[in-house]
């Protein structure tokens, strides 16, 4: 099965087999057997016609052993890659997978977008779930600017009525502050919160959490980076007037 | 001795229970017992790790995981999710066209039409 398994010179067959498949027959096979693989396909056509003979040779004299023939004699077949096998084993990245100066990096306008949504997709982009490189136990997501913190817009009372609490520790050090006033004073801390929230809490969580830059105003210190538009696919984003 | 035993299994661990042996096979004991757990865990680990992995790989082409299996599924495409998953990694063009399979057996249900909300009167 590891030989059937695609290397890269195959997989165009399995594709090309595909789309012929479904042309021609509505059900198609089980694909993987169909791949043109000389050396083997000749061998397990010998073997079909193998039953037959064997069981025969077998019922009559049971306590002598087969004669050894050469052609069904079971032998590997020389392997034709050496090294690691990366077709059965789920890949794993290595630290040249993941270096922090070859990540793209997203540039976002938060102006007038629905806070929880924006957080959302802005967390998706910095944990790397977007991508199908995912892994859960190292960082492969990506860099992402926010612009324009002080706009962003929250639906119903909420600018009035969501609060923010903070506790310093000791007894009676709770803090508590509106959407409203957090937003006059810091408001790079609303949408950081936000995201925090919805990253991985842990090493790692803090460690994407440093992925994230927040800006007050329209422009952003990252223009060396070349920052890319972050695609949005929500669509309920924008705050509707 | 049982103890040689023990301080072989108990290495890396943190603190005293590396080098006493109270501590070392309290915390032995715990570690197979974990590991013992765990085969049977990574089995599903794996397994929801290669299906997030094809929902990333096929989101990119606009379809999600579960109308693309529903897809292959009714196509008879027997690929495992493990191979999906590399494929989906490594071989992108590849992976293309068994979205593409997929979305013409499946195109999804957009169709679908949403009963409108009963108003409470």
């Amino acid at each position: 099965m590891a030989l059937l398994c695609g290397s890269t010179s195959v997989t165009p067959f399995l594709s090309h087999n595909n789309v012929v498949a479904t042309t021609t027959s509505t059900k198609s096979s089980f694909v993987g057997f169909q791949l043109p693989l000389p050396k083997l396909t000749l061998s397990s056509s010998v073997r079909t016609l193998l039953p037959q003979t064997s069981r025969v040779r077998f019922q009559q004299d049971s306590s002598a052993p087969v004669a050894e023939d050469p052609r069904f004699v079971c032998v590997e077949p020389e392997p034709r890659f050496k090294g690691p096998d990366i077709w059965n084993k789920t890949w794993y990245p290595k630290a040249a997978d993941h270096v922090n100066t070859e990540k793209t990096w997203y540039v976002v306008d938060a102006t007038d977008k629905v806070l929880g949504r924006l957080a959302s997709t802005i967390a998706i982009h910095i944990r790397g779930k977007n991508l199908p490189t995912y892994t859960p136990s190292v960082d492969m997501g990506a860099f992402v600017i926010v612009v324009n913190a002080e706009k962003i817009a929250v639906s119903g009372k909420k600018r009035t009525q969501k609060l923010y609490r903070r506790h310093s520790g000791r007894p009676g050090g709770m803090t508590v502050e509106t959407f409203a006033q957090l937003q006059n004073r810091i408001p790079e801390r609303i949408i950081e919160h936000a995201v925090r929230g919805m990253l991985p809490k842990g090493r790692l969580g803090r460690r994407l959490f440093t992925h994230l830059k927040v800006y007050k105003g329209p422009d952003h210190p990252h223009a060396a980076q070349k920052p890319v538009e972050l695609p949005i696919r929500d669509k309920r984003i924008e705050l509707k007037k | 001795m049982n103890k040689g035993k023990i301080f072989k299994l108990a290495k890396g661990f943190r603190g005293r229970a590396k080098n006493c042996i109270r501590i070392a096979r309290e915390r032995v004991e715990k570690a197979l017992q974990y590991s013992y757990r765990d085969r049977r865990n990574k089995k599903r680990d794996m397994r929801s790790l290669w299906i997030q992995r094809i929902n990333a790989g096929t989101r990119l082409h606009g379809v999600n995981y579960g109308n693309f299996m529903h897809g292959l599924m009714k196509e008879n495409i027997q690929l495992n999710r493990k191979v999906l998953s590399e494929i989906s990694m490594h071989e992108p063009y590849s992976f293309k066209s068994l979205v593409d399979i997929s979305r013409n057996t499946f195109p999804g249900n957009k169709n679908v039409v949403i009963p409108p909300r009963k108003v409470a009167i």
